[in-house]
């Protein structure tokens, strides 16, 4: 979990503006910190497919998957659990 | 009238109506009128000074925006995607001194961002207000000026359409009248409500009493559950449908029960239209055309000429005359290419504290739009690219857009792009970009240049792409082209 959580920060820092000191909270709302918009989310979604080898079903693109770094680590967890 | 003078008049006649709905919040026409007479008592004693609204897509933005409206002041939403240094730019050119912001972006930007406003109010989440400092200072501005909308703000000096009331509220009357909304509509927003399409839409639905459901493209999931959830018009520009589009089965049952789709900020493809039809065989889909400096829209393509006429804007909305005038500005016959020009009550006062832009820009009471165009026999109005666009190879003056056109209808491709290059003779001459089908050749392209064109034109070389170089915007201009070219040849 904390590996997949680092992933996803080093693809959210490389992605964006984002400074590589920034601090924000794990439940911090990407969309509103201006970390990360349309363009980047569908950026974001082809990257957990290739690097996690699932798909995030329509049903699940939703602020609570999607907006929070939390929320993607719980997403991607619950995905890879389905899988296997 | 003002636009929010709508909404109070709605509040009275039908309380208990939704106005807005922005994820779980809901708002009724009673309650959003009372915030905003409450945001508005907060900055009553300035009167036709300018305030920046700096806030998020959602119901506060709408408050604080129709607050400012109320007291008579001058709105100026910040298009908070640009960040601080884009927002710099607007501040510095505009001389803003007053600001009404939400705690959100007061805390995202920091609070040494505000230092240079002598007037700051704070709009908390529950639109309680917080004055965190005032300082009334006369200021002369045009006294008819009512909303302020940024154009270009990430590349050039960006520039301030100066709107009025009268403008406002004559092209959310035209709306009103060419897509049929009534007070039983439940519009989606998708996108920023800073900018014109999205303030036209709200303030053509919150005229007649209906409601805007106020979302983002950001996650797809909540967009679908958001149409499914009761939508009869939807609002995208070419590029909101194509994203929606990547998932046709979602898109297919999501589409079903929306009565109209308007489109704007760019042309429309059959792939959109069978799409869309495919999902509803009812939908009516409605392309629309406009500018900023029309306050939103000029032209509307009837939805019963849409398969015909797609590659058409259609013709003015009610209230605006278009024409097309060559160089002399004299209207042109049909067919003839020339520039598109318009006339309404909803063209802008002019670019704020810019008259030398303005006067280019309306002339003897046209506004120029800077799209080449030519009418069609039938009235409606084709266009064929930006005037700026026009690149001159030695002493030719030559339409990218229409050789764009030539090229791709007659070799085997799937889409082609004229790349102005510098000429060391001809001063500019051209390359090619080709997006390639699985049938295209390199050779096959150069020879049947070669063959059908002048030698000015014959391309210095042709690269394939793999995506379209599109604008920020969405658009295809020599700009988003150069820039993509830059990319390609960066990564050779």
């Amino acid at each position: 979990m904390q590996q997949i959580r680092e992933d996803i920060l080093d693809f959210l820092r490389a992605q964006s503006f984002m400074d590589n000191d920034i601090h924000f909270d794990d439940n911090e709302s990407l969309t509103k910190a201006g970390i990360i918009d349309s363009i980047g989310l569908l950026e974001l979604l082809d990257y957990i497919s290739e690097s996690y080898s699932v798909e995030v079903p329509e049903d699940m693109l939703t602020p609570d998957n999607l907006d929070s770094v939390q929320g993607i680590t719980n997403l991607i967890i619950k995905l890879k659990d389905e899988r296997s | 009238m003002r636009i929010d003078s709508f909404v109070g008049k709605n509040a009275k006649e039908k309380p208990h109506q939704l106005a807005l709905i922005d994820g779980e919040k809901t708002i009724s026409y009673e309650h959003l009128d009372k915030n905003i007479d409450h945001i508005a008592l907060s900055i009553r004693e300035f009167g036709n000074c300018r305030f920046a609204v700096m806030a998020e897509s959602g119901i506060q933005y709408v408050e604080m925006l129709l607050a400012v409206y109320r007291s008579d002041n001058i709105a100026i939403p910040l298009p908070i995607e640009l960040a601080v240094l884009g927002l710099e730019r607007i501040l510095d050119t505009a001389s803003i001194r007053n600001i009404i912001v939400t705690e959100t972006q007061y805390s995202r930007f920091g609070k040494t961002f505000f230092n240079r406003f002598s007037t700051v109010i704070l709009v908390n989440d529950d639109s309680s207000v917080d004055i965190l400092r005032k300082v009334v200072v006369d200021e002369q501005n045009n006294p008819d000026l009512r909303l302020v909308l940024y154009t270009s703000g990430t590349t050039g000096t960006p520039k301030g359409v100066m709107l009025s009331d009268r403008n406002l509220v004559a092209n959310a009357e035209s709306i009103i009248e060419i897509l049929g909304i009534t007070s039983a509509d439940k519009a989606a927003l998708v996108f920023s409500p800073h900018h014109a399409f999205g303030n036209s839409i709200i303030n053509s639905h919150l005229t007649v009493g209906g409601c805007v459901c106020i979302g983002s493209m950001n996650f797809m999931g909540s967009v679908f559950s958001m149409l499914e959830s009761g939508m009869s018009m939807f609002y995208g520009v070419p590029s909101t449908y194509r994203l929606l589009l990547r998932y046709p089965e979602k898109f297919k049952s999501a589409f079903g029960n929306v009565r109209l789709a308007a489109t704007a900020g760019g042309a429309i493809d059959n792939t959109i239209v069978n799409n869309l039809r495919d999902s509803n065989p009812d939908i009516r889909i409605m392309p629309m055309y406009g500018q900023t400096e029309a306050t939103a829209r000029l032209a509307y393509l009837p939805a019963h000429d849409v398969s015909e006429f797609y590659d058409t804007i259609g013709k003015a909305i009610p209230g605006v005359t278009l024409d097309v005038f060559d160089a002399d500005n004299n209207p042109t016959e049909t067919d003839i290419t020339g520039e598109l020009v318009a006339r309404g009550e909803n063209i802008m006062l002019g670019y704020l504290d810019n008259e030398y832009a303005t006067e280019k820009k309306i002339i003897d009471g046209w506004m120029h739009t800077g799209d080449l165009a030519k009418k069609l026999s039938n009235g409606y109005f084709k266009l064929l690219g930006r005037k700026d666009d026009i690149i001159k190879i030695g002493d030719h003056r030559v339409n990218p857009r229409e050789l764009e056109k030539y090229i791709e209808e007659n070799t085997d491709v799937s889409g082609v792009f004229v790349v102005p290059v510098s000429h060391e003779i001809l001063g500019n001459a051209i390359s090619l970009m080709v997006m390639p089908n699985c049938n295209t050749d390199v050779d096959s392209v150069f020879s049947f240049c070669k063959r059908n064109l002048p030698g000015y034109l014959c391309p210095q070389e042709v690269l394939y792409i793999d995506h379209l170089p599109l604008s920020e915007n969405g658009k295809i201009c020599n700009r988003s082209i150069i820039e993509g070219y830059q990319s390609v040849k960066n990564s050779m």
